[in-house]
Parts: C-alpha cells; structure tokens; sequence
C-alpha cells in the first residue's frame, strides 16, 4: 500500500483527481457505511468480496450513541458501556438518525421526548433542543455532532485495521429522508473527516447486492432480457422503507420507492405503554392490536410501491426482507400476503445485506474493476419525494414527481397573480403533501425584474434538474408571449439552500410578502 | 390543475443540444423557438456550465426515432427493448460514462430513458407507433428536422 500517496492526498479538495491520474492502479477504495437508528455496520470490498469490519469486541454490528459522560464525548464504537442502563442515565445519546434534520415540529421529534436524554421543542419550526447529562448539567449537541463523534470512531477503527486512511464513503440514508437531511448527514461527514460519494437508499443498496448474486448465479443473462422483478421490505429500529427492483445482467433498475419514519422503536414505545410491564407476557393479539398503524403503514408502502412500479403481483420473482423488525412475524405475514408469496428469499443475511450493498457500491462509484465480473453492476436510481414549488396558494406542485429516473429534468410554466407584478417567490419543496406544510422547505430565492404587465400574462418557467450523483439545481426563467428570449438572465440556484430554522422562515416570508410575490400555473390555450 | 401545464415542446433554455439543423422543427409551439438556446446560454451560463455547451455524441448524428435512440429494428419484441436499454445504460449511464462527459451523458441517457419508457409501454408505443406512421408519410422527402422534432416531443412528452 502506497501508505504516502494518500497523506498526500488527503491534504486538499483538487488531489482527488490527481490522486486518480498518479495511481490509476491504487484508487481509494470508498467504504460502505449502513448508520442504523440503533446499530451501525462499515463494510469494504477486499479485493475478492465484502468485508464487514468488527470492533474490538468482536462485533459486526455496533451500537449507534455516544456518551457525554467525561470530558471527551465517546462513542460506541470503542466504548463499551458498564451495563444497559448506562444508556438511560441520560448521558448517551441515540437515536440521531431519527433526529437528524428534523426541526421542533416534526411529529417525530415529539416522538423522541420521552428519551432518557433531552429533547425540547419550542413548536417554531427551529431546530429542537438536544442535551446530555453531564455533572447534573445539560450539555446541549446536535444530532450532526453526534453522529460525526460516531463516525470519527468508525473511520479510525477502519484506519487500523485497513491500515490506510480512509476518507471515501458510500452511505445508505432511509427513502423518506428529505434533501435537507441528506445535507445534514454530509455534515456530519464532513466534520468526521470523510468525504461522501454517495447516499443511497437503504432498499437500494439491498438491491445491488441481489443484482450481484443474480449476476452471479445466472452468467448467461447479460442481455438476454430474462430481467427479475424483487420486492425488497427493509424495516429497521427508526425507518421503513421499499423498493421494487428489476434486474438483469447486474443493472438494478429501481422502479419505485416509498418510505416512512416508522420502525422497531415505535413499536417499543407502543408495547411499553399499553402493556404495563408487571403483567405477564403480553399476547400476541395485544402486540399486534396496539401495533396495529405501524402494520398498516408496513402494508400501504408496500402497495403503493408495487403501484408506483406498475407491477402486478403475479409478476413478483422475489420478496426480500431486511432489517430488525423483518423477523417479527406478523410483520412477514404482511408482505407475504401483500406479495402473494409463500416463500422470503433466503440469499442475504436481513442485518448485513444494506452495509454489502453500500460497501459494493463504494468498490464501484471507485471504478474497482473485478476480474470475475462481480463489479460489473448498475444501479439506475429513482427520485425517492417529488420536488416541486409553492404555487396556487399554498399547493405544492410537484415539477419532478417521485419515482422519476434519475437523472431526471424537467419543468413546468407560472405566471403571476397580481397586475404589474415585478417579483415573483420561487419556495422549493420535497415531499407528497398536497399543501407545502406537509412537506419538506429546501429554499427559495426571488426572481426581480418581471417587465409590467396584466397578471397571467408574464411566462415563468421552473425548471429542475437532478443529476446522476443527486444534485438538484432549479433553474427560473422569465419569457413573455411573442418573445422567444427570456426577459432576464436565466437563474439557476442549487439546492438545498436552507440552513436551520426552515420551518420558520417559511412563515416569516407568508408574514412579510403574503400573496404579493405569488404565482401559479399557467393554463396554456390550445 | 397540477398537470394543467406540462411542457408540450422540448426544454426552451436549457436544453443542452444547440439546435441541430437550421429548419426550424414544424409545429413546435412558436413562442419558444431554438434559438432561444444559443440566447440564454449568452446570458446565463457562461463558463462555469459546460453542460451547456456540449454535443452529446450521440445527438451529432442524424436525429433519431425512438428506435434508432434504443439501436433496435422496428419491430422489436418487449425482451429485445429491454435488453437494449440494459446495453445502453452500461454504456451511456453517468455513473459509466466517466467524469469528463457526466452532463451529456446524462442527457443521452435520459433520451434512451424516454424511448424505452414509450417502447416497453405496449399502449404508448402503438400510439407512438400511429403517430410516427403519419407523420412521415407526407415529410420523409427533404425535410430533416422531422425526426428531430418527433423524438424530441416525445422525450420531454412522455413518462420520467
């Protein structure tokens, strides 16, 4: 190992590439990274297979929180606590992946109140309070710095027993996460000295390992057409999440996804307190009666997914099932039925198979060539959440829908709703709500200079662009009828541009512009 | 009244393929016309988007139905457009395609995507199919931004 070459190379931004054109035969390998609400794994591609990496305790699956209780926080990855209860005294932290970029209004982070460490919320739309024990005082984080205190941990555990720095990632992140949370989680990267290539949805790095398997059990099928539709269920301690998938040949071809923040640890919450503790075991009528929105919400992802994918049942090849709560077996019965299959495929391991999908994409977004083809994959990637714009009140009109390719672009036309209107609001939003509340803000910038005219008659075009590696641009233009040339420059924004805070910048602009800024769709006459 | 605007012609300022041929596409929707490309990109992108000035490769050569996009004969079975779209995507996705032409790579394949979207659609594609019937009947001599403007509706027309 060219132990130098990569000092060197960690030092600025520009190396990579030359990184790349010094030692086209030593490319950093990026590891693959599965955060869990409860339980983490790292993974890397050894030249032949995946890896999991194991800490010092012999473990392949480390427990996600960090303590607060010394001087220097620590986190689980080396830190091995005296006893369970030591999570509850209030100086460990947990659970960040649940909290991370949400802001004191999520129904979620009300969710997490009743957790042995602190968590305020004021109902502003700001980010929620978090803080630890310590010495009888609150000493207050973010889920940010939680999860990169984590993550610092597991890159140095990775550098010892790699014997290499390691700077590339491959994370998976749950479908329902927005775009602001996926910036939070490069922040978090970002101060843990690791660089993301990637964000994958956790079904999705599931479905690249089964594209792997399908590749190699059947060599003959690169473009023979023989493609298998698979169902993949993944429900884990804070999220679950589908996906359907078509494969062949080692291309993955996502056709839908659907997500939702429900998971192992509301189905605790639900079982502790409706079943008081003293009693005896509670039966299973009683779990699954109090249980009985989490099953359902399992139930409708999945049909809504196999809606999306334009899949009927009867062509399902494989339903697969990952995740902590994937043993429950009410649960299994759920997508079995759902799926009309009697049998889960049995070819992944439903606590391994996220970090091996992430840890294979890591080997092939590094361009690692295997000689025996087993890198020879694909994932085509679908848009998990719409993303659209603030217009005709307070709709969210989607400008992509969900389960769009990507890359994807396209674009919608508005005008304004006052005569002589010269600004017009562009408020982006990600999400499936029918009104912008019930989605995710991403940002919003102004477009000036609209020349005057009766409302209605001024074209503004919003056009949005995702490319292969998820970044969203929203591009404005301003035309007039009869013109062909826009009327100003063209603005193209990147997104997301919002800090902390959205929720309530959202309702200062309604405060401080109302409707004057406002635009809606534009009905063309045919 | 979401759907009450969907573009019906081909991205008015951002489309990365400069105008192919000097005949304007027919019947396209006159307010925005091609271009309107080479002016906005005066305005706006200058250096720092070369998406903007690229040639895919693929686009340089004579316009495309949605079965030369897919590289397969009129004729294709749904397993033959499947398969060819795989093909395709090994070799004109992004992530495939190498850093130096991410962006039009991009475009190419979301070309191929829309072709296959109407292809492997039994519907879309009989109806795809009529259409491209009549219309070349009466234009095939001499003009050569049919197929362009075709292909083109389609591509921003139909699903992705």
């Amino acid at each position: 190992m060219a132990e130098q070459e990569y000092t060197v190379a960690s030092d600025s931004e520009n190396t990579a590439e030359e990184k790349s054109s010094s030692s086209p035969s030593l490319p950093e390998i990026a590891v693959g990274i599965d955060i869990g609400t409860s339980q983490c794994s790292i993974a890397v591609w050894n030249g032949s297979q995946v890896h999991i990496l194991r800490n010092t305790r012999n473990q392949k699956l480390i427990k996600s929180f960090v303590t607060f209780k010394d001087e220097v926080p620590a986190g689980g990855v080396s830190n091995q606590l005296a006893h369970e209860q030591e999570m509850l005294t209030g100086a460990a932290i947990f659970n960040m992946k649940r909290l991370i970029g949400r802001v004191d209004t999520d129904p979620v982070v009300h969710a997490s109140k009743n957790l042995p460490f602190l968590v305020q919320t004021l109902d502003i739309g700001v980010r929620p309070f978090i803080a630890a024990l310590v010495n009888n005082a609150w000493r207050s984080t973010t889920p940010e710095e939680v999860l990169a205190i984590f993550l610092v941990e597991l890159r140095l555990m990775a550098e010892a027993q790699l014997k290499r720095p390691v700077r590339n990632v491959v994370l998976t992140v749950p479908v329902s996460f927005s775009r602001f949370q996926l910036t939070r989680i490069e922040r978090a990267c970002a101060m843990a000295g690791l660089h993301v290539l990637r964000l994958m949805p956790e079904p999705t790095a599931i479905a690249l390992l089964y594209a792997q398997q399908q590749q190699m059990t059947t060599h003959d099928n690169m473009g023979s057409g023989s493609e298998r539709l698979a169902v993949i269920f993944n429900m884990g301690a804070g999220y679950c999440d589908v996906a359907v998938t078509a494969t062949a040949g080692g291309v993955s071809q996502i056709k839908a996804l659907a997500g939702s923040p429900i998971g192992g640890e509301d189905i605790l919450q639900n079982t502790m307190r409706h079943i008081a503790p003293p009693n005896e075991e509670a039966s299973g009528l009683e779990f699954e009666e109090v249980n009985r929105k989490v099953f359902e919400e399992c139930e409708r992802l999945v049909v809504q997914c196999l809606r999306d994918a334009r899949v009927e049942v009867g062509d399902i090849d494989d339903v697969i099932m990952v995740g902590g709560c994937s043993y429950i077996p009410k649960v299994r019965t759920i997508i079995k039925n759902v799926c009309k299959k009697d049998e889960i495929y049995k070819g992944v391991n439903p606590l391994e198979a996220a970090v091996r999908g992430a840890a294979l994409e890591g080997a092939v977004t590094s361009g690692i060539h295997d000689p025996f083809g087993s890198l020879d994959l694909l994932t085509i990637q679908a848009t998990p959440l719409a993303v659209g714009v603030r217009a005709n009140g307070n709709k969210f009109i989607p400008v992509i829908p969900r389960n769009t390719m990507v890359p994807a672009r396209k674009d919608l036309f508005f005008t304004t709703v006052q005569d002589n209107q010269k600004e017009a609001l562009i408020i982006i939003y990600e999400g499936e709500g029918e009104t912008v509340e019930e989605n995710h803000l991403l940002g919003y910038f102004k477009i000036v200079g609209i020349p005057p005219a009766p409302k209605g008659v001024p074209e503004i075009n919003v056009c949005m662009d995702i490319d292969a590696s998820n970044a969203l641009r929203v591009f404005a233009a301003v035309l007039m009828p009869g013109s062909s040339t826009p009327v100003v420059p063209v603005i193209e924004v990147r997104m997301p541009t919002v800090d902390d805070g959205h929720g309530w910048c959202a309702q200062a602009l309604n405060v401080k512009y109302g409707a004057t800024l406002d635009l809606i769709t534009l009905q063309r006459k045919m | 009244m979401l759907s009450s605007s969907p573009t019906s012609f081909a991205h008015p300022f951002l489309s990365s393929s400069p105008p192919l041929s000097p005949i304007s596409p027919p019947s396209r929707t006159a307010r925005i016309s091609p271009p309107l490309v080479s002016a906005s990109c005066s305005y706006t992108c200058a250096e720092d988007s070369p998406r903007l000035h690229q040639i895919p490769r693929r686009l340089t050569t004579a316009p495309a139905s949605l079965y030369e996009i897919l590289e397969v004969p009129l004729g294709a079975t749904s397993q033959d457009i499947k398969s060819a779209y795989r093909r395709l995507a090994r070799i004109c996705h992004p992530d495939v395609a190498g850093t130096d032409r991410t962006s039009s790579s991009a475009d190419e394949f979301m070309k191929i995507h829309a072709a296959y979207c109407t292809l492997s659609d039994p519907e879309k594609r009989s109806v795809y199919d009529r259409r491209m019937l009549r219309r070349s009947r009466p234009l095939t001599v001499g003009t050569s931004g049919l197929g362009s403007y075709v292909g083109r509706n389609w591509e921003t027309d139909q699903c992705w």
